[in-house]
């Protein structure tokens, strides 16, 4: 109002309308939608799980292998989903030799798979790969969100095989007052959702993630999108990001149950209940050097769900790393480009 | 050997969501073009008080989208607008499978139904919430001689008023209940596929 007179309301409509008009030409003449863009090798695979490693861009890379264990849930190419954009590729550049895991997709075979088989198996398999191939007694971790929940699991478990832990916007204390996803989770019953879907669809989870904040990220995301729908390159970037936010894999229903009710309704892990395969992980035994890394602005993972580990963890070189961003800016905003990795790299090299 | 870059072509969703949601804007905009008309009609016509006339056709406003949030069919685009989330919810459901029975549906069905009435009316008290709060946001500027430059700016403030209300009540003891409730009632529609060991 005041200003607005009908007659712009109406030519601002008209030119609206136009330009999703015209831009639909160039989304439709927009092409393959890449993701996943620095060179990498598989170099070990279980079951539907691969491991991958990243060409390294440096003569001589770090001695010391990094391993990224991501979340199950998403896709791990948000780690390195443009050639600008990409954490790994800092890390590449800062020497480091990384290596991810890939989760894959998980199927109806997979439902019975728990959380003993992705840390005592799948990430522990990983790790004596890498101790093996590098010929080392330890090797560096970096654990992603849920990623780095299962990762202080590990290395809780086996601090023996870790150097050093880098935990990245990863959830500690899930009971934190501004923690929404256990909000939504909280009077849900587990027990009958994984009973009724085996797995879980992916699609609850998105679900969930859009209706934190559905009137941005379901209505006002598409209509701002009018004013790049001209720009290929723009919209290239765009339809990437939207390409991961729908790639959500089905989450095995053994795992999801245990990680729903003791990680989200229990908060089991900062009280040293948390039992894998038979073993009670205890933070106290992250004796190794720990960088926490956080996003003032998360607002999946708040800042002290994960400062969290500082009080938990038996660390005596504990260090955090704050980003002035949000969950997934600390992956692809240009700023964390600049600030995140080599701050990681330089933190694993003096160690 | 080295790993092929992932790649696929843009998915309907895109395409659905951006169509969609244009829709309610251009709906938006035509329910803010007769706003405007009246508001400028009624300052030519010799009102003075600004806040008083915004007050006035805002109410309109505000009737309009109720009314299609009441009955969808009145102005389905509008309803698009208001029922974001139920409409995300709903879309959720049907891709899993959940859709209604013939006829009626049994208890089952209709628990699920009366646990959707309840969410939906929870959303529709924060959509009422974020409409007074743009009332008055906009009676704000008013007073101050701050100007909407353009219908953008306008929903803009739309969205940020939503999403403030919609943040209250997502943070309240009653929507983790409810949501919750909302799960486990279409849960409960499924056949089981086996007990819990």
């Amino acid at each position: 109002m005041i200003g607005l007179t009908p007659e712009r309301i109406s030519e601002e409509l008209k030119t609206y309308s136009a330009r999703l008009t015209e831009g639909m030409q160039t989304l439709r003449r927009v092409g393959e939608i890449e993701s996943g863009v620095s060179p990498r090798d598989p170099v070990h695979r279980e079951d539907k799980l691969v491991l991958y490693r990243y060409q390294p861009r440096v003569a001589k890379p770090h001695p010391v292998p990094l391993l990224i264990v991501y979340a199950l849930v998403n896709r791990p190419y948000m780690m390195d989903i443009q050639e600008d954009r990409s954490m790994i590729r800092g890390l590449l550049d800062a020497g480091i030799d990384v290596y991810l895991i890939d989760w894959g997709y998980p199927d109806a075979g997979d439902r019975s798979l728990t959380l003993g088989d992705y840390v005592h198996r799948y990430i522990h398999h990983c790790i004596d790969f890498l101790r093996e191939r590098h010929q080392q007694e330890t090797v560096n971790l970096l654990g992603v969100c849920q990623g780095g929940a299962l990762s202080l699991c590990f290395a809780s478990l086996y601090p023996e095989k870790v150097r050093n832990l880098v935990t990245m916007v990863t959830p500690v204390d899930f009971h934190t007052p501004d923690n929404l996803l256990t909000h939504l989770i909280r009077n849900v019953n587990v027990d009958l959702m994984v009973d009724t879907f085996g797995n879980l669809p992916g699609s609850l989870l998105n679900f969930a993630f859009l209706s934190l904040s559905p009137f941005r990220l379901a209505g006002q995301k598409y209509v701002d999108l009018v004013d790049i729908l001209d720009d290929a390159s723009a919209l290239k970037n765009f339809l990437r990001m939207e390409k991961w936010i729908y790639d959500s894999p089905d989450q095995a229903g053994e795992a999801f149950r245990q990680f729903a009710k003791d990680f989200f309704q229990q908060n089991k892990l900062i009280k040293g209940e948390v039992i894998i395969g038979e073993r009670q992980v205890d933070l106290r035994n992250l004796v190794m050097p720990v960088l926490n890394v956080y996003a003032t602005q998360d607002h999946l993972v708040p800042p002290a769900a994960s400062k969290a580990l500082a009080e938990r963890c038996g660390s005596r070189d504990y260090s955090e790393l704050s980003f002035k961003g949000g969950h997934i800016g600390i992956y692809v905003s240009g700023r964390a480009q600049r600030e995140v990795p080599p701050a990681i790299a330089a933190w694993l090299a003096a160690r | 050997m080295t790993d092929q870059t992932e790649t696929s072509a843009p998915n309907q969703l895109d395409t659905k969501f951006i169509f969609d949601q244009a829709r309610g804007y251009l709906a938006f905009g035509e329910q803010m073009t007769e706003m405007s008309k009246q508001f400028q009609g009624n300052i030519q016509s010799g009102a003075t008080d600004w806040g008083s006339v915004l007050r006035q056709n805002f109410d309109q406003f505000k009737t309009a989208i109720t009314q299609s949030a009441d009955d969808p069919n009145v102005n389905p685009e509008l309803a698009r607008l208001w029922n974001q989330t139920l409409d995300l919810w709903q879309q959720t459901a049907s891709s899993l499978g959940v859709v209604p029975p013939e006829e009626g549906g049994g208890d089952i069905w209709q628990a699920y139904q009366q646990v959707q009435n309840q969410y939906l009316d929870l959303l529709r008290q924060a959509a009422r919430g974020a409409l007074d709060l743009m009332e008055q946001q906009l009676v704000e500027r008013a007073s101050g001689g701050q100007m909407i430059e353009n219908l953008r700016e306008l929903y803009n403030l739309w969205v940020d008023c939503n999403e403030k209300t919609y943040g209250q009540m997502l943070r309240g003891a009653a929507y983790s209940e409810l949501s919750g409730r909302l799960f486990n009632t279409l849960l409960a529609c499924y056949p089981k596929r086996e007990t819990t060991a």
